[in-house]
């Protein structure tokens, strides 16, 4: 078997080379067809995300799989480009090197954000897409479905993905939590109609929120992003009586000066009657005056707050990085020497068949010889002939199942199969 | 059902022990199969408390007794109420460490019975009445409610101190959401004041009652009106009262901090309030047998409390039956005899 990867990642290329060589969904199954009809012997997955298109190809005859050459003009054909264009942008790993790079992948050890969730899912759509255009591909089946399993074993047995490592995910999923029990009976006034709002308010949105107010200088910008999250959309000129009403306060204007000052919120406090309030300032420079944090239960973060706690995340992710990296090697070993183990099986079959028919003609050869004997000699002489066959079968065999955890593993078989003159 | 005599205070104390000892490991490291432990010997201490208490309870009323008629017993139920919220807490609040806030109060409640029980029996005649029964037993489960809304309030204002001052969580330190930890006081805060309201009233009934028929021999300890127990029960009850009202109808005193200092405070007052009854001896008849040493029990350890307890329970089941000197002889021989066998 020969497992070959050709891609290119956040890594070492250039946003714009890993736009041109994206895939969207509805491309990966023409581009797969093309694939097999020019190597039909070949099994192939490919992998698109914002950060990585990687183009994997097995095959069970090592002859057979398409060359590094083959794959990376295939790749830059799809993509209206010419190899040279991209070669340098690209790398490539075959067989263990190429299995561990896709347990680390899935595992998310190899993405930008070590630890995130995403990665798997996208390998497992990557996998299933593969499926719906080719469903035999016992090999490359066999690989994903490893780094599936490696990738759960690795975020049961570490605390890589135990720590959120983005703004908008600590300021709502670990933050608002230390405050609010539950976000769905929570006002949330969204400031602000930008990028950063847009990122907030899917995790408002997965963590239960439902009372989402919008409100922004722009009202459209507003409205756009209040139709998306079924929102609704509060005038700028009412601010003050929003922020009075709402639990969570989620600020990302490009405002220069702050929008809400102390005068503001002194008149919303006194409506707010000491409501416990979150106050995400994400904005900069900062949206709220520093000096609100003072007020009783205002609890006030700004993202220089937001981005101390991502950053001890991401080092307490890091951490747990060369634990990962040493399941990934058990992994790989193991999945190596079950390939190999499986590959070795016909032709241990096959050996023991051929020595097989070997006793049984010489055994039949000499019955017809000796005439009419007795039985229990009959069986004693079988026995005998069974005992030699097994004995000289012994040494290669032991020596085929003692090299499986090695490279040269493959070498041996292949002398196996000339001495014992064994077929394809 | 013979194993049950073999529970001791020391089966359930050093189970609590443990389990605070395990809260106290995590704040340092993580350990797989920890949670299940904690839980499990959580579990096991209560079923051992309770299984103390109903045979403590067992045996003093078959000796004529009341059910927890002692400072000992007394303690030792509230102690039961807190263990069973702190299991009900680690199972909702299963990340959080609110244990290492509510287990030393199971502790000290634990001690501090083991330090007063003994030598302070309630009264039989006193208790046996309906009246009597629902003011211990309101006064018992307000007690240890108030103490639960102190360690709620406790740990509100160290939580929202953290917030405020921007400090990371550890993930080995992690507690409540202030929502919750707010909601649980005001919980603790309602209950609490109805449920002392009801000792209170049921107080003032049987004192009513007692000074009604006090040629009755039943009528013993009739407390008077200007008593420091009446006066510091009835400021304990207008102050929750007063926390109550305010907390329903002036919004900001039931938000945030306001509400944990209120229930803070109420337990303050509770500890003063019991220090007095404790200290002018509510309730309780003090043993008149001198030579009958019921402090001894603390000598052969915490489980030679219950047989004393037993012992205190039927010299007083004898002194509030017969009243003649002559009987009264007779009595200090057998409890002299009694106490004699338990020792050796």
């Amino acid at each position: 078997m020969k497992l070959q990867v050709v891609g290119c990642s956040h890594h070492q290329s250039s946003v714009s080379i890993r736009e041109r060589l994206s895939f969207t969904e509805q491309q990966i199954g023409p581009f797969l067809d093309l694939f097999y009809a020019q190597f039909p012997d070949s099994e192939a997955v490919l992998l698109s995300t914002c950060n990585r298109t990687e183009f994997y190809a097995a095959s069970r005859h090592p002859k057979k799989i398409p060359s590094e050459q083959e794959m990376i003009d295939f790749l830059a054909r799809q993509r209206g480009l010419t190899s040279s264009e991209i070669h340098a942008d690209l790398y490539v790993h075959t067989n263990q090197r190429a299995i561990q790079h896709l347990f680390a992948v899935a595992a998310s050890l190899d993405s930008m954000v070590i630890g995130e969730a995403q990665i798997l899912s996208q390998v497992k759509r990557a996998y299933q897409l593969a499926v719906e255009t080719n469903q035999t591909i016992p090999l490359t089946h066999q690989v994903f479905q490893s780094a599936i399993r490696v990738a759960r074993r690795i975020s049961n047995e570490t605390d890589i993905h135990a720590n959120r490592v983005s703004v908008p995910s600590v300021a709502i999923g670990v933050l608002a939590k230390q405050i609010f029990e539950r976000l769905d009976n929570k006002r949330v006034l969204i400031i602000g109609a930008g990028d950063m709002a847009e990122e907030t308010l899917n995790y408002v949105l997965a963590e239960g929120g439902r009372d989402i107010v919008i409100t922004n200088r722009t009202l459209s910008k507003a409205e756009t992003l209040a139709e998306k999250f079924n929102g609704r959309v509060a005038p700028w000129s009412e601010l003050q009586s929003e922020l009075a009403a709402a639990d969570l306060i989620v600020s990302t204007t490009g405002a220069t000066e702050p929008i809400v000052n102390l005068q503001m919120f002194e008149q919303a406090d006194k409506v707010r009657n000491q409501k416990p309030v979150l106050i995400l300032d994400l904005a900069i420079p900062r949206d709220f005056a520093k000096e609100i944090g003072d007020y009783l239960n205002v609890y006030l973060y700004t993202l220089d707050d937001l981005q101390q706690e991502c950053d001890r995340n991401r080092q307490s992710r890091e951490t747990h990085y060369p634990k990962a990296r040493k399941i990934i090697d058990q992994e790989t070993n193991r999945f190596l020497i079950d390939i190999r183990r499986r590959s070795s099986g016909p032709t241990i079959a096959q050996l023991k068949r051929q020595a097989d028919e070997v006793k049984s003609a010489e055994f039949s050869r000499l019955m017809n010889r000796l005439g009419d004997i007795d039985p229990e000699q009959r069986l004693e002489i079988e026995q005998s002939f069974n005992r030699v066959v097994n004995k000289i079968l012994h040494p290669p065999l032991k020596s085929v199942q003692s090299d499986i955890s090695t490279e040269t593993h493959h070498g041996l078989l292949d002398a196996l199969k000339k001495l014992f003159q064994l077929g394809e | 059902m013979d194993w049950l005599d073999d529970i001791s205070i020391t089966c359930f104390t050093a189970s609590y022990l443990v389990v605070f000892a395990l809260e106290i490991s995590r704040i340092f490291f993580d350990v797989g199969l920890r949670k299940f432990v904690r839980v499990g010997l959580g579990a096991a201490g209560l079923l051992a408390h309770t299984a103390f208490l109903f045979m403590q309870g067992k045996l003093e009323l078959d000796s004529g007794g009341i059910w927890l008629g002692s400072w000992f017993g007394w303690c030792l139920a509230a102690a039961w109420i807190l263990a069973a919220a702190y299991l009900w807490v680690s199972i909702r609040q299963s990340k959080s460490v609110i244990g290492l806030f509510l287990l030393p109060v199971v502790l000290v409640l634990i001690g501090v019975g083991l330090q007063l029980g003994v030598e302070n029996q309630f009264s039989v005649g006193r208790a046996k009445s309906i009246w009597n029964m629902v003011h211990g037993f309101a006064l018992l489960v307000g007690t240890a409610i108030v103490a639960l809304g102190f360690v709620f309030g406790v740990v509100y204002l160290v939580q929202a101190n953290r917030l405020k001052k921007k400090i990371h969580q550890s993930k080995h330190f992690r507690l409540p959401s202030l929502e919750w930890l707010q909601r649980s006081c005001e919980l603790s805060l309602v209950t609490s004041t109805l449920l002392l309201a009801v000792g209170l009233i049921s107080g003032i009934a049987i004192n009513l009652i007692n000074q009604v028929g006090e040629v009755d021999q039943m009528s013993e300890g009739t407390i008077a009106w200007t008593d420091p127990v009446v006066w510091s029960s009835a400021i304990l009850f207008v102050w929750l009262l007063v926390v109550s009202i305010f907390n329903t109808f002036y919004q900001p005193s039931r938000r945030g901090r306001k509400v944990a200092y209120l229930v803070v405070t109420s337990f303050l007052f509770l500890v003063l309030e019991l220090c007095i009854v404790w200290w002018v001896g509510h309730a309780v008849t003090k043993p008149p047998v001198e030579n009958v040493s019921l402090s001894q029990p603390m000598s052969r350890g915490l489980d030679a409390v219950p047989p004393f307890t037993i012992v205190a329970s039927r010299q007083q089941n004898f002194i509030d039956e017969f009243q003649g000197d002559e009987i009264m002889g007779q009595l200090e021989a057998r409890i002299i005899n009694v106490a004699g066998e338990v020792r050796s």
